[in-house]
Parts: C-alpha cells; structure tokens; sequence
C-alpha cells in the first residue's frame, strides 16, 4: 500500500483528503515555513476546524518562540538535538503581534549569488538529472552548480553537459569525501553547498540557505529539513517512522561551543545537526578545520563524514545552524536490500567517526559512545522486538547495526585506521 | 511530607509562595485568564519561601510555550472558524456515589457555583445513590433544591450509571465520580468541546489533584497521574502510528470525569454491569464504554478547559491497591471484548503480549533505577492484570448475576 504525500498550508484552510485505503503523509506549511509532519489514517479524516485552528496555534507558537529576537531567537538543543523551547515568561505574557507569524513566513528573498552548490554523484545519471532540474529551477539561482563525477568513466558527464551553466569535474579517485573536497577546490563562491544525487531542492532552497547566512552572522555552517520525496515503499516508510529518517524537527536550533561542550562526557549527538543531503558551510571554515575526511563517507567507512566535520566546527568554536526554511526532498532507500547495506553503512561509519574524533581530540566520551553507549542501545533495541509493530524488520536492521557497529570498529583500529590524512 | 498545590493565573502579577514546615514542594497549576495551562510539580527544601521570580522562572521553564501556543489559538482563532454553532443542547450531570457523603457535598457544592452561568438548554444534575447504608446521601442531595435523587439498590458503579442513563433526560450524560470537585470553567469547557465537536460520541476531561497531602498522592501524580495534558485531544477510532487503538484505550481518560451522547450509550446497551462490581473487580467499566463508543465509529474529545480535581488515594496500601484494580480491570475489559469484537481479537491479543512486555519493562527500569515503591506499583498492576487474565471477568459475570437475582 503506497502512501499519499500532500503538501499543504495550513494558512488557506487547506485539509488533508484521503483518497483511498492508504494513510496520508501531511507536511504542514505556513507560506515558505515547513512548520510540522503529520500522519493520517483515512478515517482520522476530515480534520474539524477546532483541529486545524489547534495545529495553527502550535506551529504558530514555535516558529515565533525560535523566530522571533524577543523570544530569543533559534532553539538551543538538548542533548539529543531536540530543540529546548522555552520563551521567558514575561515575554510570552506581554506579546500581541501574533500576526508577525505570518511576516515570518514570508519566502526569502536573499540574491543567491555568492553561493556555489555541489553534487556529487556516482553512476545515477536518472537521479542526477532530477536533481540538477530542480537546482536550475531555484528562485534565486546559485553563483556556480559544481557536478563532481566520482565514476570511474565519467557517465555523469552527458547529464551534466544538458544542463546549461553546470560545471563538470571529474574525481576518479572513489569516495564521497574525496569527491566533496574536489568540489570545494574547484568552486569559487564564499558560500558553499552541498546536496546529494538522490534529492530534489524545493524552488527557494538556495535563497533561504544564503538568506540563514546573512541572518546569522555568527553561523558558519547551516543544515536544512531533509523531507521523504515519496513514501511508497516498506522500505522507505521503515527508514522514515522506524529510523526517524534525517529528523524532523520544524525549528530552527543552534549547535554552539556550550552544546558542544556540555555534551562532551558521551560524545557531543552532531549527527543530529542535519544531513549531509542538505548542508551548507562558509568556505573559510576549510581553510581552519580542513575539508571532508577521505577515510569517511560513502565508498569508505560509510558516512558520519559530514558530522564529523560538524565537530571539528564545534570543537574549534563555530556555530552550525539547522534552519528547516532550507528544504530538499530526498528519496530514501526503496528496496530492502539496499536499506539494509545502508543501515550497516551508517553505524559503520558511525563509529569509526568516534573513534576518529576521540584520535584527533583525545575527547573520550567517543569512546564511551561507541563501547559503552550503542551496546547498550543495541541491548534495549533487542529488548523492544518483542513488542514493535515492526518487529521482524528492525530485528533485520539491528543485525546489520551489529555487523557495522564489529566492521566500523575493526575499520578504524586497523594499523594506521585513526592517522590523519591530509585533504 | 506534602505539596503545595497553588492555583496561580499568569495574567496577574505573581504571588510569593511560603510552603508550610510539613510542606516539602509545590504542585503549580498555571492558568490564562482561567483557563489552565499547565501543571508541574516541584521538590522544595520543607517550610520554604518562593518569590515570584522562582515562580516565574519555573513557569516560563515548564509553561512558557504552552501559554504562547494558547494566546496564539485565542489571537488566530478567527482565521479558523467557520461551521455554524449547533442548536443549543441539554446536558445531565450524573454523579454515582456510595457513603460518601461528605465528598458528594463537596462536589455537588462545586456543581451548583456553575449553575447560573450555564450555556446548556437546560442542565439537570442528578444523584445516584448506589445502596448507601444510611440517608446520609439522600440528606447531601436534599441540601440542594432542584437536584434529582435516584436510589439503585444494587451494588456496583455500573448499575448506578445505567440507572443514571435510564433516568437521565438530558441529549448529553456527563458523569462525575463522587472523589472529585468540578473547576469553575468546568461546565464552560464541556460546552466549548461539544459546540466546536457536536458529532462526537464522547468526551473526556482534565484530571488534577485537588491534594497532594501524603506520599501516596505525590508518588500517584509523579507516575503519570489521570492528566492527559493541556491540548484538546482528538480520539478517532482507529490511530496512525498506534496500532493498538482503541483497545489500549486508557489513553482517551478517565472515568471520573467523562460525558456522552446519551442516545448512543442507550444504543450500545448502556454500561457492563459485570465490570466495576466492587471489591473484586473493581473497575474497567470506564475503558469498556470508551472502547465500545470508538468501535461504533464515533469520536471521543479530550479537552483540558473540561476539567476536574481528583482526591487521590491517600496511602500508599491504597495506592497499591489502586494499580491492582488498573491491571485487574484492563485486563477482564481485555478478555471480555475479545469474546464480544472478533474482528479486534488479534489485536486484542497483541495487547495483552504489549502490556506485560511493557510491564515488565518498566519493573526493570524502576528495580535497575532503585525506584523500589514504583517496583512495588508495578507489581502489584501485574499481578491485578495476570488475576484480570484468568478468569475474573467470567467469576464477575457470576457476581453480577447473583446482585440482580438478590435484588429482583
């Protein structure tokens, strides 16, 4: 059974309908603000107004507690990333410009010249050719649209090529970092972005990227909401709802030195700053903390490449930006198979990131996370089965988490696995 | 060893909160112009002081954004509001009470602060005394003229609510457990909920302590309490993301505190007079109602402006007690509804599988924590849910029999 995906805003009164037996994936817009996902049964349908009025106040109430000066602006994060929304009383009390919701939700209007985009990709000349459609369909277009091809021949090459104003590289050196740090020597711009293949930028994504940019002067990385593109499959669903796809959080958050730091003794949750799909960086901050890890990243570890970029940002002081307003769809894994190396790929990835971060910083709370911390999330995992809805598959995924969780560490403590490699 | 409860309304300065030598936190309930926002409890050094800055700072921690998120529904509400108010309706009260007539004063007094200010076509508030010993209860009701008195003379809280639903004239039957008192918005809120939601064939209340006294009331409100939050709740019969609903329904309230459509509860057969029969099975009547109203594909709202203050058990023996009825009624609600809604049983079995993995877990959490009173809780719900499993509903069924026979 497919899944519907409806887009709607909550502004014009519009409701979900259901058209048939299958739920409805809602994302709820405010104008140009992605402000909640919902799911509905067919017979949770219609929504009465007491329900759409309810779901407006919510929406309404955090995007002005982590929008507005008053309130203190974007949300600091807890432990786990989740945004910690707590607007000073007096504040609250005081306020009336309820209507300022709406001059938020304004769409950005930023010049997005000064920014550079750069896909990499990898023998998916369908995929890429979607994705670079939808860049060249963006408000604002980009200073450059960088294609780094990391096939052995260069088959991105044609795709590329019917693409006006698309610039071609090629890497055959394999790997994601290795391919995303080409990109960055080539490019020009001051700012940089980077989304992956498999993904479709909504229109105003560069504006709203560059425009986080010069809201935040202080922000050297911004990452934005990564949306399922379509939800048809088992698979897709089961990476969406059971492994919380790349979040979903509605509010923008600061990650900053103090979450950094107060988050040290198990290893600071930078995975939780946003997706790799969906990420944007001043380009000076390479020139301070270095590029991509080329022992990270699909076509090595796995990933964790982009966090773990986050936390040399964090460690050296930066402050990296989750703004929702930057939005890109993404189509997840659709087959179980694919799923499955994926999953194993993450926790792969995952913990040679730790021990990485715990080589370079000596900050032991990695090592804490990857030996103490995942056996216990495994063990408590093991322990749900029994009771999950969807207890067969994520049994499957536990065991290729496993099977990561043994070769991640086995990657990164090989001789010579943790020695730093120049970019 | 005690809470404070203080009732405080943030439109209005803030007051200082001087906690008494035996008093060792504070229970704080927030409002909006009336209206409650929210409710937290905090631990506090015995015979305290809190300025209203403390009190502030707690309650833009806990509140802050839920009274943000209330003035925005009340600024935006004209945007979102367009069906056309529903041809006013009458509404019976119905409270079901057993010698305890001191607490039924209490309520009923609470009851008649809100008459004069009622929306409803018409309200009628009735008492159903379930075979008191004494005239105790009849006196209680006869202190307040134009209060009905009903006398059900067989024992068990769901005889009393299908004698109230027989004698009720009301569109609307609300029912109110005798341990409770009514919050002056009360009657306001329950009109609110069915004028926005006419269709729905329930609805159910906000629960708060009207003490927190004693460890036993403290350690009831801190394991989650009869509170299902500050947010109307819609609760449709089936659930995404739950798929065990509606017979894990203990999630859509209580039964102190509950109303229906009085034409539907005739329709489905009124309440099940085997369940809540009294000391060995007492309760589950509440979950069953609820259950049958959302399988006959109706909706239950939740609303918090519609709410209640709860007399929580007082000791921790009774507290105890308290789980075991909780185990012991879900789990012959469990047994009985999977005989009488086939097409649920798989579901029905996948909860009791559900609920004593849940059970279990939470055991560990609480023994691996040293929680060992909430070990003793858990326990004791456990063991209430494997009596509740084997047999009690059928040996209730029998009791049940017996009651109506003797009284025939």
């Amino acid at each position: 059974m497919s899944w519907e995906l409806q887009h709607l805003d909550l502004r014009g009164g519009a409701a979900p309908v259901a058209d048939g037996a299958a739920p409805v994936q809602v994302v709820w817009w405010w104008d140009a603000l992605p402000v909640g996902s919902a799911a509905y049964l067919p017979a949770e349908l219609p929504l009465g107004d007491d329900q759409l009025r309810d779901l407006a106040a919510r929406f309404a109430a955090e995007q002005l507690a982590t929008r507005l000066p008053t309130f203190g602006g974007a949300a600091a994060p807890d432990s786990h990333g989740r945004p910690l929304i707590e607007p000073a009383l007096d504040a609250v009390r005081d306020f009336v410009d309820f209507a300022a919701v709406d001059a938020l939700a304004a769409p950005a209007q930023a010049d997005a010249s000064a920014l550079a985009v750069i896909v990499c990709t990898r023998d998916r000349p369908q995929a890429l050719a979607g994705c670079l459609a939808a860049l060249r369909a963006q408000r604002r277009p980009p200073g450059e649209i960088l294609v780094v091809d990391n096939s052995l021949e260069g088959s991105a090459r044609a795709v590329a090529g019917a693409h006006p104003g698309v610039r071609w590289l090629h890497e055959p050196r394999p790997g994601l970092s290795v391919a995303r740090n080409a990109g960055l020597r080539a490019c020009t711009r001051p700012l940089v972005a980077f989304t992956d293949d498999d993904t479709r930028a909504h229109p105003n994504w560069t504006a709203e990227l560059v425009d986080a940019f010069e809201r935040h002067p202080e922000a050297t990385a911004v990452t934005g909401l990564v949306l399922p593109a379509a939800l048809d499959t088992e698979a897709e669903r089961f990476f969406q709802f059971d492994m919380g796809g790349f979040g979903s959080r509605h509010v923008p958050v600061r990650f900053d030195a103090r979450f950094f730091a107060a988050n040290l003794a198990l290893a600071p949750q930078v995975w939780r700053i946003g997706a790799g799909a969906n990420m944007a960086f001043r380009r000076a901050v390479f020139d301070r903390v270095g590029g991509f890890d080329e022992r990270l990243g699909a076509g090595a570890a796995g990933c964790s490449e982009d966090s773990e970029l986050w936390y040399r940002i964090l460690a050296d002081g930066g402050v990296c930006l989750y703004e929702p307003r930057a939005v890109v769809d993404h189509h997840h894994r659709a087959d179980w198979r694919s799923l499955r190396a994926q999953m194993r790929a993450y926790m792969r990835g995952h913990v040679a990131a730790l021990l990485i971060q715990h080589a370079r910083f000596g900050h032991r709370g990695n090592l804490r996370r990857a030996l103490w911390q995942l056996p216990g999330y495994f063990l408590n995992t093991a322990l749900d089965l029994p009771i999950r809805r969807t207890r067969r598959a994520r049994g499957i995924v536990l065991w290729e988490q496993l099977r990561g969780w043994a070769s991640g560490l086995a990657f990164a403590l090989r001789p010579g696995g943790r020695r730093p490699r120049s970019y | 060893m005690g809470y404070q409860i203080v009732d405080v309304d943030l439109s209005r300065p803030l007051p200082e909160v001087r906690l008494r030598p035996d008093q060792t936190g504070i229970g704080l309930l927030a409002r909006w112009h009336g209206r409650p926002v929210g409710f937290a409890m905090q631990a506090r050094p015995a015979g305290a002081t809190l300025s209203p800055a403390e009190l502030a700072a707690f309650a833009s921690q806990r509140f802050a954004l839920e009274l943000l998120r209330l003035r925005a529904e009340q600024a935006l509400a004209p945007r979102w509001q367009r069906a056309e108010p529903p041809a006013p309706v009458s509404l019976t009260v119905a409270i079901c009470t057993k010698d305890r007539a001191v607490r039924l004063r209490r309520l009923l007094a609470s009851l008649d602060a809100l008459r004069a200010g009622s929306r409803f076509a018409e309200l009628e508030i009735l008492v159903v005394d379930n075979a008191s010993v004494d005239a105790s209860t009849r006196e209680a009701v006869a202190a307040f003229p134009g209060m009905r008195y009903v006398h059900e003379a067989r024992t068990g809280l769901d005889f009393a609510r299908n004698a109230a639903l027989r004698a009720a004239r009301g569109r609307l039957l609300a029912f109110l457990d005798d341990d409770v008192v009514v919050d002056p918005h009360w009657l306001d809120g329950l009109h609110a909920v069915w004028s926005e939601c006419p269709d729905a064939g329930g609805y159910s209340g906000l629960v708060l302590p009207y003490r927190l006294d004693t460890r036993a009331q403290i350690a009831f409100e801190h394991f989650g309490g009869f509170g299902r939050g500050f947010a109307r709740i819609h609760h449709s019969p089936v659930k995404q993301g739950n798929r065990l609903f509606p017979v894990g329904v203990g999630v859509v309230g209580a039964g102190c505190n509950m109303c229906f459509d009085r034409e539907l509860l005739l329709r489905l057969g009124g309440f099940d007079e085997a369940l809540d029969t009294g000391a060995p099975l007492p309760g589950g009547g509440d979950l069953d109602i609820f259950y049958r109203v959302l399988r006959s594909g109706r909706r239950i709202v939740y609303e918090p402006r519609y709410a209640v203050f709860h007399e929580h058990r007082e000791t921790l023996p009774q507290l105890r007690r308290q789980y075991w009825t909780w185990g012991l009624g879900f789990m012959a609600f469990l047994v009985k509804s999977r005989r009488s809604d086939a097409a649920m049983s798989d579901k029905h079995t996948d909860m009791v599988r559900w609920w004593f993995a849940h059970q279990l877990h939470t055991l560990w959490g609480a023994v691996t924590h040293l929680h060992l009173q909430h070990a003793r809780f858990v326990l004791a719900e456990l063991r209430g849910g494997v009596q509740g499993l084997f047999g009690e509903y059928d040996r209730s069924l029998r009791r049940s029999q017996v009651i109506r026979e003797r009284a025939a």
